[in-house]
């Protein structure tokens, strides 16, 4: 994968700074040329992901997320966030997708946001290295 | 941009007013402000949401709690919505128990 374009930030894994981690991502889109449409959905897909990462990942001492933007290639506005953390080993895409189309007296509340990631990102990619889980969010056009 | 909110009860009708980002980071104070109405019998609460800019699941969650907590009979509107907001709201299958208007028209 060739990338011509490249933004880097780490950030604590605290609620706090969730809208400066957003507004990065955000930045990083506005250059490609990005609409606002668009901008809202990665922010969503990306918040999602971020948001687990900041409840679950640390449950003992605090800990770091890694914000990697990226052109997929060049001349392409497609782009690729990568999101790392040194957290306990998890795997966002082995959770079940909820089912919408239940009642909503029997909707259950978890899952949503990794649903709506999913239909909003072209491609998602988990990988574990020895001590770091990285997720790729990946929006081609 | 913080999440703004106002909300009242009138004869049964929960108006709640939503305006800027409602994310992880408030939806938890907005639910609680929800708690509020658990046993007030409540027929029908209306989000107006036409300066609601951005909604992320944890603000989903909130609008699913509101209807199974607050009055399962209860009919639900979205009032006003502007399109991204209303693009989650059909893609996490939402729109299926709410009335989705541009203007209030109970």
């Amino acid at each position: 994968m060739r990338r011509d374009i490249m933004a880097q930030k780490s950030y604590p894994a605290e609620l706090d700074h969730l809208e400066q981690m957003l507004e990065f991502i955000d930045e990083f889109m506005v250059k490609l040329g990005w609409d606002r449409d668009m901008l809202f959905k990665i922010r969503l897909a990306a918040e999602e992901v971020l948001v687990n990462i900041i409840h679950y990942a640390y449950p003992e001492a605090p800990g770091k997320i890694s914000i990697d933007c990226s052109t997929v290639k060049e001349g392409s506005r497609g782009v690729c966030i990568e999101i790392r953390d040194t957290g306990i080993p998890f795997n966002i895409l082995e959770k079940p997708d909820p089912d919408i189309s239940l009642p909503i007296e029997q909707r259950q509340i978890g899952g949503l946001g990794i649903f709506l990631t999913r239909q909003i990102m072209d491609d998602i990619r988990y990988a574990r290295t020895k001590d770091e889980n990285i997720l790729q969010l990946v929006k081609n056009q | 941009m913080e999440l703004q909110l106002q909300m009242e009860l009138v004869d049964g009708t929960a108006k709640i007013l939503l305006g800027g980002k409602l994310d992880a980071t408030n939806a938890p104070a907005f639910q609680e402000e929800l708690k509020k109405l658990i046993g007030q019998d409540v027929t029908k609460i209306v989000f107006f949401s036409e300066n609601l800019e951005y909604i992320a699941s944890a603000g989903l969650r909130v609008m699913i709690f509101a209807k199974q907590r607050i009055g399962i009979n209860a009919q639900v509107y979205l009032v006003g919505a502007q399109k991204p907001v209303l693009d989650v709201i059909k893609m996490s299958g939402l729109d299926t128990f709410m009335t989705i208007q541009e203007t209030y028209n109970p």
